[in-house]
């Protein structure tokens, strides 16, 4: 596995003045250059923090602890010096965020943020530079280009602005790309848009792709591998096939049935998955999952079930369940 | 846009007559008899009924309010503020003679305040809650505290008194500007350094500044490039408040250092029922006051690229 | 009002009390001149040592407390009560009433505070105006002078409280409009107000420490301790404490209120936890980690 982005054994806790939350309680991933692995959870089940987190790129304002390693293209982020991790942050990564409207700074013009990303990491001069982000701003999909170079965020659409961030992330000319909930904040047609172009980036470049989401449609478009999240842990992770097809993890399987699908000629509308979310303030002995499951077992409110291997495909498919592997006759191969 | 612009022109035209208006009527209410005041300037005890009568037709007194005030304002607009009552001097003049100190006085302090909150609430803002950042909030809390005629005694003890370095009274060559310049700057300055502090906090920690973080950015970059110009706006209204507040700060600064501007002049009207003084010196402050006012509000739309250039489509 | 740093009203607090027992605080009688102690450093009689007229500087200074909090008291309250009812009323009632009212609060405002109060004091020196002790005359300038940014205030609350869904509930319900207002609306308008007023205690007191100091406001000899500073700078060369004395006890003063204005407009910033409080919250982390890995081991 050559993997250009991987993050084992992470642990996250985020101290605010009134909450102490533990974001991110063991997990980690990997994704290859030119692979897209999708992470899916509920809001709050740490997939930005995992993600951003080792990177140094949440906001302001809460004290962070992070331990676990991380790594990119084989060096340690951990013991870089922050001069280091701020060129790794520009020129090894993009980043698209959430909406674009707030993440981009009102005050500034687009085209020479993209400009200036290009002749620092990409080692432009400042004529070509310009050209570049006019070409990127086309590439993502932007009409009239050389006239929204000189433009404001307010004075573009939302999903203008989302393909301008798209660019922006992909003016230093990165190996990996993050883009985080890309979709959430964007009409219907206009995501599918988003998602489409995501793809032909990765295409046309080869580059790494982290899709976080929460929305499996764009899951099942996009990504060649999935994991799946739940307060904090990795819950189920494996090819996308793997994953959406034949799901073994309760919360994989309550989550893709609580989705409608209107396709399917046996809908019978959606099933949710009883109780609430955690309360990630709270550090709990055993399966986070526990108290929502409906295969809960005495254990599993003392044991913290860890990843098996199941499945022989090429892309190993792990799962954090003991008791279905074991209820199913599933065969590990740890 | 331009009709913002003309909009914010036009109503501060109206503040300007009403605030005008206004005390016009509260000074010329107060005196009971002016006519009386000056015959007694002019005659001494000697002064009759009939003289006072004489001299209250003259200036047309008994007429009504509102023609009283329109004339007054007729006056006004060809530079006629009238004739001090106690220096006898036209206040043509002594504006003329006085304004020059008083604005040297303001905008000395303007710049000293502007330069000195930036380098403190940047500096804080670089430290993000270390010592720095502490200590130089305490020190804005402090400045904001202390009454600027403490401020100014404190100044000439310890230049004038204790060291014998800078002069406690008039101003001769730049050095002696210094004392009554850091005064004014004193509170204005703390004020504005709490507010560049508090808002770039508040901007560090929106979304934007993580999309600079995510650009490559260092801490100082994101800090210079990405959140000061945010706080622009904010900062520049401050500005514009605390910069008519100055004017309390030079009226006391006049009096402390002994310096003739309009401040000093004001406090003499009030001392010596020098109510023509006081009219002619507030309308001139309630115009400074709009003035400043709508400069600020203007500048700050322009600032705004939100503004500048409404959304399209 | 959580996590709320009740210290911080410390110091305030021991301004009020020093101003309320005055008199039982004082060593000497403020007023009482001794011409054979003149301008003397601090002793055991005189705590703080004496003024120009051999004047107990210690007692001045507690008297200056009580003048300065029993005028602030007093602006204050009228102040307030004249900016809620007339910005309430604005607020609540609306329509040409409002718009003449609001055109009469931006006039107002259209001056610094101070300013106004001057001027009202220059106005106040007219004839017609004999009639009021020079004290009320700044009492009545500052209340003028103050009341115009509550009246602001309180309509924006009234004008927000009004667009609540549960007002109009309330009138269907046939609440009286008095109703309405005393038992749903006044208590948001206070409870903004009272929170400002708290902060704005400090420029006030300042405020009336400057009047003084122009030598327009609190006359002799009523300890205030504006109007001490300014009897001290004539004597700066000789003795520094006539002048340094007043001016440490306003600054001190405005600190403490400025301090609660500080706590109260803080409680909207987010702050980073650092430091002392952060390493204890980690080191409850680190505990709870353990006791959970010895469940799971």
């Amino acid at each position: 596995m050559n993997a250009i982005y991987e993050v084992q054994g992470l642990v996250i806790d985020l101290y605010t003045p009134t909450v102490s939350v533990r974001a991110v309680d063991g997990a980690g991933f990997h994704v290859a250059p030119g692979e897209t692995l999708a992470i899916v959870g509920e809001s709050g089940s740490g997939k930005t923090v995992m993600t951003l987190g080792p990177l140094g790129l949440l906001p302001e304002g809460v004290a962070v602890d992070l331990r676990g390693t991380a790594r990119a293209d084989g060096k340690d982020i951990l013991a870089m010096t922050p001069a280091d991790l701020s060129r790794l942050r520009g020129g090894f990564f993009g980043v698209i965020f959430q909406d674009p409207m707030s993440a981009l700074n009102p005050m500034l013009k687009i085209g020479p943020q993209l400009a200036r990303q290009a002749q620092v990491y990409a080692g432009l001069s400042a004529e070509a530079a310009k050209r570049e982000a006019v070409s990127l701003l086309a590439r993502s999909g932007i009409p009239d280009p050389e006239d929204r170079y000189d433009r404001y965020p307010h004075e573009l659409s939302g999903g203008m602005l989302q393909r301008a961030m798209i660019a922006l992330a992909l003016a230093a000319r990165p190996r990996v790309l993050i883009a985080d909930e890309p979709t959430t904040a964007l009409d219907a047609t206009v995501q599918a848009q988003i998602l489409a172009l995501i793809r032909q980036i990765q295409k046309e470049d080869g580059i790494a792709v982290i899709l976080i989401t929460h929305d499996i449609g764009a899951v099942s478009v996009l990504a060649d591998r999935v994991a799946v999240l739940y307060a904090g842990q990795v819950a189920e992770e494996g090819s996308a096939m793997d994953v959406l097809t034949a799901p073994v993890h309760p919360y994989t399987r309550g989550l893709l049935a609580s989705v409608p699908d209107f396709r399917s000629e046996t809908a019978s509308g959606t099933k949710e998955i009883p109780g609430i979310p955690p309360n990630q303030a709270q550090l709990v002995p055993g399966c986070r999952f526990a108290d929502r499951c409906d295969q809960v077992q005495p254990q599993c409110h003392r044991r913290r079930p860890r990843l098996q291997t199941v499945g022989t495909g090429a892309l190993p498919h792990r799962v954090a369940c003991p008791v279905v592997i074991a209820a199913e006759g599933i065969v590990t191969h740890d | 846009m331009q009709r913002m612009f003309m909009r914010r022109v036009g109503l501060a035209l109206l503040l300007m007559l009403a605030a005008t208006a206004l005390t016009f009527w509260l000074v010329t209410a107060a005196p009971g008899n002016v006519a009386a005041l000056i015959a007694e300037r002019a005659a001494g005890s000697g002064a009759d009924g009939e003289m006072i009568a004489r001299i209250a037709d003259d200036l047309g007194l008994n007429d009504p309010l509102p023609v009283r005030y329109a004339r007054w304002l007729g006056d006004a607009l060809t530079g006629d503020f009238g004739v001090s009552l106690r220096t006898g001097k036209p206040m043509a003049e002594e504006f003329a003679e006085r304004i020059p100190m008083t604005l040297a006085l303001l905008v000395g302090g303007g710049i000293l305040a502007l330069v000195i909150s930036l380098a403190m609430g940047i500096a804080g803002a670089a430290s993000n809650g270390g010592v720095v950042d502490r200590v130089l909030h305490g020190l804005a809390l402090v400045g904001a505290s202390t009454p600027n005629f403490f401020v100014a005694a404190l100044l000439v003890i310890v230049f004038s008194v204790w060291l014998g370095v800078l002069p406690s009274f008039g101003v001769s060559g730049l050095t002696s500007w210094l004392l009554p310049w850091v005064t004014i700057a004193l509170f204005p300055a703390s004020v504005l350094a709490r507010v560049v502090r508090v808002n770039l906090q508040d901007t560090m920690s929106r979304p934007f500044a993580t999309t600079g973080f995510a650009k490559g950015l260092t801490r100082r970059a994101v800090l210079f490039r990405e959140a000061l110009p945010n706080i622009a706006i904010p900062y520049m209204t401050t500005f514009g408040a605390q910069f008519t507040l100055m004017i309390i700060g030079a009226i006391v600064v006049e009096r402390v250092f002994g310096l003739n501007g309009v401040g000093a002049f004001f406090i003499e009207a009030i001392r010596f029922r020098d109510f023509i003084g006081m009219q002619a010196t507030l309308t001139l402050f309630v115009v400074f006051f709009v003035s400043v006012n709508l400069t600020v509000d203007l500048l700050a739309m322009l600032a705004d690229p939100r503004l500048r250039r409404p959304r399209k489509a | 009002m959580k996590n709320w740093p009740w210290a911080i009203l410390a110091p305030a607090t021991i301004f009020v009390l020093i101003g309320i027992f005055s008199p039982w605080l004082m060593t000497h009688n403020p007023a009482a001149q001794d011409y054979a102690a003149l301008l003397e450093g601090p002793s055991w009689s005189h705590w703080l040592g004496t003024d120009y007229l051999g004047r107990d500087m210690f007692s001045r200074i507690i008297g200056g407390a009580r003048t300065s909090l029993v005028a602030m008291v007093f602006v204050l309250v009228a102040a307030l009560a004249i900016g809620v009812v007339i910005g309430s009323f604005a607020g609540y009632v609306g329509g040409k009433t409002e718009l003449v009212l609001i055109s009469m609060i931006d006039i107002a405002l259209a001056l610094p505070s101070l300013v106004i109060a001057l001027a009202l004091m220059g106005v106040f020196s007219g004839a017609n105006f004999d009639w009021m002790s020079d004290y009320w005359k700044m009492i009545v300038a500052l209340t003028l002078a103050w009341w115009a940014n509550y009246a602001r205030m309180s309509r924006a609350v009234v004008v927000a409280e009004l667009q609540q869904p549960y007002i109009e509930a309330a009138r269907v319900m046939g609440a009286s409009h008095i109703w309405i207002f005393t038992r749903h609306i006044l208590p948001h308008v206070l409870g903004l107000v009272v929170v400002y007023a708290s902060a704005d205690a400090g420029a006030l007191v300042l405020a009336i420490a400057t009047l003084s100091f122009l030598g327009l406001g609190v006359a002799p000899p009523t300890p205030e301790w504006g109007q001490m500073l300014v009897d001290g700078m004539s004597y700066i060369e000789e003795n520094t404490a006539l002048v340094i004395i007043p001016g440490l006890a306003l600054t001190a003063v405005v600190v403490s209120f400025n301090l609660l204005g500080e706590a109260f407009a803080l409680q909207k910033v987010p702050r980073a936890v650092r430091g002392r409080f952060l390493a204890r919250k980690k080191a409850a982390r680190a505990a709870e980690e353990t006791a959970r890995n010895e469940v799971e081991a």
